[in-house]
């Protein structure tokens, strides 16, 4: 899947400090269209502070960010509606506890897209079957597996036709065996065009599916490049230490 | 024999009012405190302080004082009947009961439900009434029935305002009958006892029927 020369997200010189700790400390990035960009970095980096910063979720500092041409940093940008068009799945999954698959899906369909039920149910429906979870609509969260779990979050994100998906470590909290079937929808997702970044250390994910490896460290940007040069032949000594660590992991 | 035919019908003309007096200083009281509670949790720093005050203040006075109070502040701005002073009062109090309640059940809902409710474009408010509140209502119910078996309790308070409610009834019998002090005041245990015991049972069964499954 070769990227298209169409900017989706630019972050320009981004600073986000907690407490007097700075955690990113002027980082620089452009995602284009149809691009899978893989973040990696030890903990407490500012890998996830970063994607948070991208949806406004977390306010920065300093710096700004545009997603398709809107500058979502200016104070006047209506950041609900921006919000839309952002995909964000967590690690964590935060579906909503008190609604089933079917209901979590439908909610901002209905709320936010101000769809008809009958409209957003059949959207649902739909969504909930493109991870492969439609005979499971009538679950509640804790009555699905965590890779289930993450499925439908990931089709409630899907269902309001973002033009970027942003993954938050989303298999860091599931067991191993349940680690495939989420990968599996991502995979898929990245091979039908969509334009992703995500946060993870699933290093075969990264070396199959993405266009490009961004190695972060102490709030900014080591290393950059294609998943062959950089999981191959980085050119930091820092970035092929951590990769071969992360690496032996799995 | 008397007491059937005559004790009892006496006191349950009470009931009526004692009813309606609970529910109302519920009612409102569940609706003012939900407000107060949004408004503590989500209002930024001064509106959470003015709260804080508010519910600090109801929660440190006696309540029969404040029903006083509340009273005579409010029968000198309009003219209210003693029901709906008492029960107005009553909704006050509890209001700040209830706030305390519906925000501790607001804090326990996880903070990534928020998250994820304002990651799809869900504004604010409708992330508090779609997605925070439905689950903080079951978090609350436990310590809610708790708040409304003393609201059921506290509406015998309306009586020092010369509300006809049941304890109300029941003295008004006893000064009738000065043999029988005992039967009256016995009689309105035994209601207080099903009026809370019921609805401590309704709530739990409520709150098994909209547990969230697992």
């Amino acid at each position: 899947m070769a990227p298209k020369q169409k900017v989706i997200i630019r972050i320009e010189d981004l600073h986000k400090a907690y407490g007097g700790e700075e955690v990113l400390k002027g980082v620089s990035l452009e995602v284009m269209e149809g691009e899978v960009v893989i973040l990696v970095g030890p903990s407490g980096t500012g890998k996830s502070t970063l994607l948070r910063c991208i949806n406004q979720l977390t306010v920065p500092d300093a710096g700004s960010v545009w997603v398709q041409g809107i500058k979502l940093t200016d104070p006047e940008t209506d950041i609900d509606q921006a919000r839309q068009h952002i995909g964000m799945v967590f690690q964590s999954f935060n579906l909503f506890n008190h609604l089933t698959a079917l209901d979590n899906v439908m909610l901002g369909l209905m709320h936010v897209l101000e769809m008809d039920k009958d409209a957003a149910q059949d959207k649902a429906m739909m969504e909930l079957e493109r991870v492969g979870l439609a005979n499971k609509h009538m679950n509640y969260p804790g009555q699905l597996s965590g890779g289930q779990q993450q499925r439908v979050a990931i089709a409630r994100s899907l269902a309001m036709e973002p033009v970027v998906m942003l993954f938050d470590e989303p298999t860091s909290a599931l067991d191993p065996e349940l680690i495939g079937e989420v990968l599996v929808v991502m995979k898929e997702l990245a091979v039908g065009g969509m334009t992703m970044l995500c946060v993870t250390h699933e290093i075969g994910f990264a070396r199959d599916v993405s266009n490009r490896i961004v190695f972060m460290e102490h709030g900014v940007i080591v290393e950059e490049g294609s998943p062959k040069k950089i999981l191959n032949n980085p050119d930091l000594a820092r970035t092929r230490q951590f990769l071969g660590k992360i690496s032996d992991l799995h | 024999m008397e007491v059937i035919t005559v004790l009892i019908p006496y006191i349950l003309r009470g009931l009526d009012v004692t009813l309606k007096v609970t529910a109302v200083a519920l009612g409102f009281g569940l609706f003012f405190g939900t407000l107060l509670a949004i408004m503590r949790v989500y209002g930024g720093k001064v509106l959470s302080n003015l709260i804080m005050l508010y519910v600090s203040t109801i929660r440190s006075l006696p309540h029969i004082l404040l029903l006083l109070v509340i009273y005579f502040l409010i029968a000198r701005i309009v003219d209210l009947s003693p029901f709906w002073a008492g029960s107005l009062s009553l909704s006050i109090i509890s209001s700040a009961y209830q706030a305390e309640i519906i925000r501790g059940a607001i804090l326990s809902v996880p903070p990534g439900q928020m998250v994820a409710a304002r990651s799809i474009g869900m504004k604010r408010l409708q992330a508090i009434r779609y997605v925070v509140i439905p689950q903080a209502i079951r978090l609350a119910i436990p310590a809610w029935s708790n708040e409304a078996a003393i609201v059921i309790k506290d509406s015998s308070l309306v009586y020092v305002l010369g509300v006809p409610e049941i304890l109300r009834q029941a003295q008004y019998y006893s000064g009738r009958n000065p043999t029988k002090p005992f039967n009256a005041y016995l009689a309105v245990a035994v209601i207080y006892f099903l009026l809370t015991f019921l609805t401590n049972r309704g709530l739990d069964a409520l709150e098994k029927r909209i547990r969230i499954p697992a």
